[in-house]
């Protein structure tokens, strides 16, 4: 594999975790990423976590809470001084008092949970220290596909960003962007205000990709449609050209150098740090993956979401991890791949949601087994927004789910306002996990039959009902005890 | 909503063809909740009921795995001798009803109210042993039924066995909070595999602890009785006698309550299981024997003989734990004779040093 840190940032890594294996000594700590691209369900993932956690909600597959060995979970103060904190109460609040979805993230911020707990066995509970430290990462979804572009020369980015504008189910929409870029001499002379123009058809290109229309995921460089704080800066003014795979090194003073020179710097400032600072050195890795998403938009965003999943997962370290190896490198050990918003669907559907997950992430998968990793797969709602009926109409039985959805989202041409319920059968999944990444391009090319048989809306938060001491109830979820047993059950037994 | 797309997707789900996703109003008036009235649905209505439906996958059928009968002369040998036994035993109870009657009538009216008494009890016993053994069965059902369910991960097919289960032990007040539990589970969305495991912890623990008490205590007094009885023949009447016990008492916790019949079945299945599982312990009884016969070394010959004894009540003891359960060990791995074996040892050590 190539190298995707330098020998420093490796040495500054090894470093890192001599000093975390002592500070572990006293409280073990367990870096939990949660990795996802935008919109997966990152954010609430971590909220309904946390808040499960904290006031011991249901959790009866977690062998912990369950068996009452978990004493107490409480957040601790912030340990990284430059990194923001993860807004937990006002997560919390928007989801349970105003019953929205929080808002996408635009930043890195950061948490850490501290779990006291007794153990099962004599020995550990006398000796051990009882107590786990979690930090949980929060961060926007997009920058997460500059990840692969870590192992990318310029030459190679250029080509492969060209060949996707270029593919039949995004020609039109790249459309203006491509013309923008026919008009530019890679080797003419450097000009600001073309970099800008094209760079500028380039964000507008992938932005265009991400609506829910296309929903598509394969959309690299990620900061171009999160710019974070470096906003109109000129690591972040590139854009791809038509140059070849094996171009032989630019003339300094072309507008290609400046354009390679500006994508090295957003490797190097962007990229490496992000990288370096929040996933080279997790424990454990959750990546959820809004499956259903990508199903509403059709075969092209499933396909996309594959690539981008498999380009994803292939940057992360998975490996068993023994106990020598662990004080100088840290290994994921356990990763876990959930579909998330499993409660849009009945549940007779996990299953095949499930298995189309296992078909979308197979690659990363592989890779993870490969590496000796324990790999485990589910349909997860952090936050359970639906009930489940069933609906007998024109002499079919439907399996159907109760919910407000979001105002604006409609069914048939009726829109709703947000506050009404309703009860949603959103079709079928096919048995056939192959079947959803085929185009039916025998029926029509742009696909109107798959279209309406299967239509997932998006719903509100649960309204939750108070105890009579006033309290909210802990938040719904299905098998996010699952979930937890499975990343951090192991460290509590 | 009638016609279906005739497309590549509906012919790839061959159990039920694609349905299009439909979407109905809850202030609707068109739409009713199913506990107003279940059964009749007009056609421009909706009928929206909360609990899921029911669909069974179709999977091979449990015999499949299991070794068909064969053809047993043996039966047809008990089936002639029993059918002649009884028609004797009818033949001498009809012969002195009728010389009682030769006698006097009033005693041959007594007599045959003797007997319509005793055929009743007949009835009777016979109702309660059928029972026993459908209970037994029942059980044995469920425990494959969970079995299948967990390792398929089956949500549907846990759920019908967990409410077996729970009806089964409807009757025992002890049990109510695990029940409760339980139930609370399976409103949820859970796996199979979980919900079973949630019930083995829930539901079954407390019962669990119980039967190895119950293990134990047998074990522990066939120790003891075989390190002071005076003869060999004592030693296995005890044996037999706490055996028959525990089995009898261990059916009865986990709820099978069989009767003679019953037990004579249930007694079968655990030399059967023993006599299965032998194989997979023989590094168990290695460890035990050889530890035993270290002990024997160390402590008295009859105390070492006593512990082995202890020990091999332990392994029936176990073995009709694995029948009586009405569900299969997933979560734990269920008690094992090395469980057993440090605590006798240890009173034997005791005794030792107190001689």
């Amino acid at each position: 594999m190539i190298r995707i840190l330098d020998i420093a940032d490796e040495a500054r890594l090894t470093l890192a975790n001599l000093a975390d294996t002592a500070s572990d000594l006293a409280v073990p700590n367990l870096r939990l990423g949660v990795t996802g691209l935008a919109r997966a369900g990152k954010t609430v993932f971590i909220t309904a976590l946390v808040h499960n956690l904290i006031h011991g909600g249901r959790l009866p597959v977690f062998n912990a809470a369950a068996g009452g060995r978990l004493t107490r979970a409480f957040l601790q103060p912030q340990p990284d001084d430059a990194v923001p904190r993860f807004d937990y109460e006002s997560h919390v609040a928007a989801l349970l008092e105003e019953r929205l979805w929080p808002q996408s993230t635009r930043q890195v911020s950061e948490l850490r949970l501290t779990i006291e707990y007794e153990s099962a066995s004599y020995l550990a509970r006398r000796l051990g220290p009882g107590k786990l430290n979690i930090d949980l990462i929060d961060y926007p979804g997009e920058w997460l596909l500059d990840l692969p572009l870590l192992k990318r020369s310029y030459a190679e980015f250029s080509v492969e960003a060209l060949k996707r504008a270029r593919a039949a189910n995004r020609g039109e929409i790249a459309a203006p962007f491509l013309a923008e870029l026919s008009g530019i001499d890679p080797d003419g002379p450097e000009t600001e205000t073309s970099a800008q123009a094209l760079s500028e058809t380039f964000k507008t290109y992938l932005a265009a990709c991400r609506q829910d229309s296309h929903a598509l995921s394969m959309l690299p460089p990620g900061r171009f449609l999160m710019p974070g704080d470096l906003d109109g800066s000129p690591a972040l003014t590139f854009a791809p050209l038509d140059i070849p795979f094996d171009a032989a090194p630019a003339r300094t003073g072309t507008f290609r150098a400046m354009m390679e020179r500006r994508y090295e710097a957003y490797k190097t400032h962007v990229i490496r740090p992000f990288f370096r600072d929040h996933f080279a050195r997790l424990d454990r890795q959750i990546v959820l993956v809004d499956v259903l998403h990508a199903l509403n938009a059709g075969p092209d965003a499933l396909t996309d979401l594959q690539v981008a999943l498999g380009e994803v997962m292939t940057s992360f370290r998975p490996g068993r991890k023994s106990w020598l190896a662990s004080i100088v490198s840290r290994r994921i050990d356990r990763i876990l791949f959930a579909a998330t918003k499993a409660d849009h669907l009945h549940r007779e559907d996990h299953d095949r949601l499930e298995a189309i997950l296992r078909k979308l992430v197979a690659k990363g998968m592989e890779h993870a087994q490969y590496k000796g990793a324990e790999v485990d797969v589910l349909a997860l709602a952090a936050v359970r927004a639906t009930r489940e009926a069933t609906v007998k109409h024109g002499g079919q039985e439907l399996p159907a789910i109760l919910g407000t959805p979001l105002p604006g989202e409609g069914v048939d041409g009726t829109r709703y306002d947000g506050k009404s319920e309703i009860a949603m059968f959103p079709g079928d999944l096919p048995e056939d996990p192959e079947s959803v990444f085929q185009t039916v391009e025998s029926i029509s090319p742009n696909s109107v039959e798959v279209d309406s048989s299967l239509q997932f809306l998006r719903f509100r938060p649960p309204r939750l009902d108070r105890t009579a001491e006033g309290m909210k109830l802990s938040l719904p979820h299905i098998r996010l005890d699952r979930a937890i047993e499975f990343l951090i059950g192991d460290r509590l037994r | 909503m009638t016609d279906h797309p005739n497309d590549q997707r509906a012919s790839n789900s061959p159990s039920r063809p694609a349905r299009k996703p439909a979407a109905f109003s809850l202030d609707d008036e068109r739409v009713r909740y199913a506990d107003e009235d279940p059964d009749e649905v007009l056609s421009a209505e909706a009928l929206i009921s909360m609990a899921a439906d029911d669909e069974t996958i179709p999977r091979l059928p449990a015999e499949t795995s299991k070794p068909s009968k064969s053809f047993s002369f043996g039966k047809w040998i008990a089936i002639g001798l029993g059918g002649l036994v009884s028609l004797s035993v009818g033949l001498a109870i009809d012969n002195l009803i009728r010389d009682l009657f030769a006698r006097t009538d009033w005693l041959g009216w007594t007599a045959t109210g003797l007997a319509a008494v005793a055929v009743l009890g007949l009835l009777g016993l016979a109702l309660r042993e059928f029972l026993g053994i459908l209970r037994v069965g029942k059980i044995d059902h469920l425990r494959d039924a969970l079995t299948d369910a967990a390792e398929a991960d089956d949500a549907k097919a846990a759920q019908a066995g967990l409410k077996d289960l729970i009806a089964l032990y409807e009757g025992r007040p002890e049990t109510a909070r695990g029940r409760r539990a339980l139930a609370g589970h399976m409103r949820e969305v859970i796996d199979g595999r979980d919900l079973v495991i949630l019930a083995e912890r829930d539901l079954l623990a407390p019962l669990d602890l119980e039967a190895r008490r119950i293990v134990m205590n047998s074990a522990k007094r066939v120790s003891v009785v075989t390190a002071v009885s005076p003869r060999a023949l004592v030693d296995l009447l005890a044996v037999l006698f706490e055996n028959i016990r525990t089995i009898r008492r261990l059916s009865a916790l986990y709820g099978g309550r069989p009767g003679t019949l019953g037990f004579f079945r249930l007694t079968r299945q655990v030399v059967t299981h023993l006599a299965l599982t032998g194989g997979m312990a023989a590094g168990d009884s290695l460890t035990s024997q050889v530890l035993g016969h270290g002990l024997a070394a160390r402590l008295s010959a009859r105390l070492g003989e006593g512990v082995i004894n202890g020990l091999l009540t332990a392994r029936i003891g176990i073995a009709a734990i694995a029948v009586c359960r009405p569900a299969p060990f997933v979560a734990t791995k269920g008690p094992s004779v090395t469980d057993f074996m440090g605590e006798l040892v240890q009173r034997a050590e005791k005794e030792d040093m107190a001689k």
